[in-house]
């Protein structure tokens, strides 16, 4: 092998390196940050970004949630550890629901874990609607905790109507409560008359679904 | 034996006239010979393909061309990816787009926007619209299924949540919001 021969084949593995070196910095770069989001904490969410990205987990809400820490003013810090904790929510709910979950499921199972929902529960709303998305399900668990029903009350509810409501009829059912909230109910009672009327309509009592498994 | 031999005279006569050949005659015979399969040559073709292909070469490339080449890789590879990001992170089954109504009551607002997930949280991107001047604002905004987070940014610095719908649980950032869930079409 001759120098210029050598000479060429180190320009040509060191042009090879840097080619790959320069991909792998310039793909984990996510352009609606850049513009909108300070570095720190960019690198850092460009980082978690990447790695959802490997699992095949959905990183919109994350970008999502760090857009709308910079709008409303937070600081770094906090930006960060919201795009964190959203990333650990969205990686539990995912596992929990299954790997074939739609991103739409996962972030809503995900809400539904931030309402203090077990994995357990949504896993056990999997089992129990198979074949219809759990994304109006696990949503609206979390937007009954949000407005006041205590977590058991909540997911009790939402796992008695799983086998029969529709995404329409568990929609329906959290307005129905929320409105009675507003009158004056207080979030249990309302749950129960609702929930009560939910099963005359759709027949929940014929049905006894399989016992929800409990945590060891 | 004179007999065998006006025969073979005769033969011989005949071999001596002059052939006469048909005007086309060259160009059916290059025809039938070009359609003809020929095994042989296509082998030595594709053998010929390979030694040139696995024949150990020296290639010189210049520092800037390199660079270049490098450059090229990296875009391609980029560009790649973020096709494939983009395909996995649209929601699969979930083309279809509900109209959904923003509302909000801010009589003393000079300008109220709509603020979430689907305009990327850019305060500017979603202007509501005052309502016949009764201090009603609206705006209707395409949405797919899924679960948003959003807010209302009246005058640009006061944040309101929505109070028609769930608000956001344990909010991280100190400001006001609301959850909207829109189930498959």
């Amino acid at each position: 092998m001759t120098k210029q021969t050598r000479a060429n084949s180190i320009i040509l593995v060191l042009t090879t390196l840097l080619s790959l070196t320069l991909t792998a910095v310039v793909v984990a770069q996510e352009p609606r940050l850049e513009s909108r989001v300070p570095d720190p904490p960019r690198s850092e969410i460009n980082a978690i970004l990447d790695s959802a990205r490997a699992v095949g987990l959905p990183t919109e809400p994350l970008v999502d949630r760090a857009l709308e820490g910079v709008s409303k003013g937070a600081g770094p810090d906090l930006v960060l550890e919201a795009v964190r904790r959203l990333n650990t929510e969205l990686v539990a709910a995912r596992d929990a629901l299954g790997d074939q979950s739609s991103d739409a499921e996962i972030v809503a199972g995900a809400s539904a874990l931030r309402a203090g929902a077990s994995p357990e529960d949504l896993t056990y709303l999997r089992q129990l609607r198979p074949d219809q998305p759990l994304t109006v399900a696990a949503a609206v668990l979390a937007d009954l905790v949000a407005v006041g029903v205590p977590l058991d009350t909540a997911v009790a509810a939402v796992v008695a109507l799983a086998e029969q409501a529709a995404d329409a009829e568990y929609i329906a059912f959290r307005k129905n409560v929320e409105r009675d909230i507003s009158l004056g109910a207080s979030p249990v009672t309302a749950l129960g008359v609702r929930l009560e009327a939910a099963a005359d309509h759709l027949d929940l009592g014929s049905r006894n679904p399989a016992p929800r498994p409990r945590k060891p | 034996m004179s007999d065998r031999g006006d025969k073979l005279d005769r033969a011989i006569d005949l071999l001596k006239e002059p052939v006469t050949l048909d005007a086309s005659f060259d160009t059916r015979v290059m025809s039938e010979v070009e359609s003809a399969p020929s095994p042989r040559i296509w082998t030595q073709r594709v053998w010929t393909a390979i030694d040139w292909m696995t024949r150990g070469r020296t290639v010189t490339v210049s520092p800037l061309a390199g660079a270049a080449v490098a450059v090229g890789v990296a875009m391609v590879l980029l560009t790649g990816r973020n096709w494939i990001s983009q395909d996995t992170t649209e929601p699969t089954g979930l083309a279809e787009l509900a109209g959904v109504q923003f509302v909000i009551i801010a009589p003393a607002a000079t300008s109220v926007s709509l603020v979430g997930d689907f305009n990327d949280w850019a305060t500017s991107a979603t202007p509501m619209q005052p309502v016949e001047g009764n201090g009603v604002w609206s705006v209707t905004v395409p949405l797919s299924a899924g679960r948003y987070r959003y807010a209302f940014l009246v005058n640009g610095d006061t944040w309101l949540s929505d109070p028609s719908a769930p608000p956001v649980l344990d909010d991280e950032f100190g400001r006001p919001g609301s959850v909207l869930t829109i189930g498959e079409l």
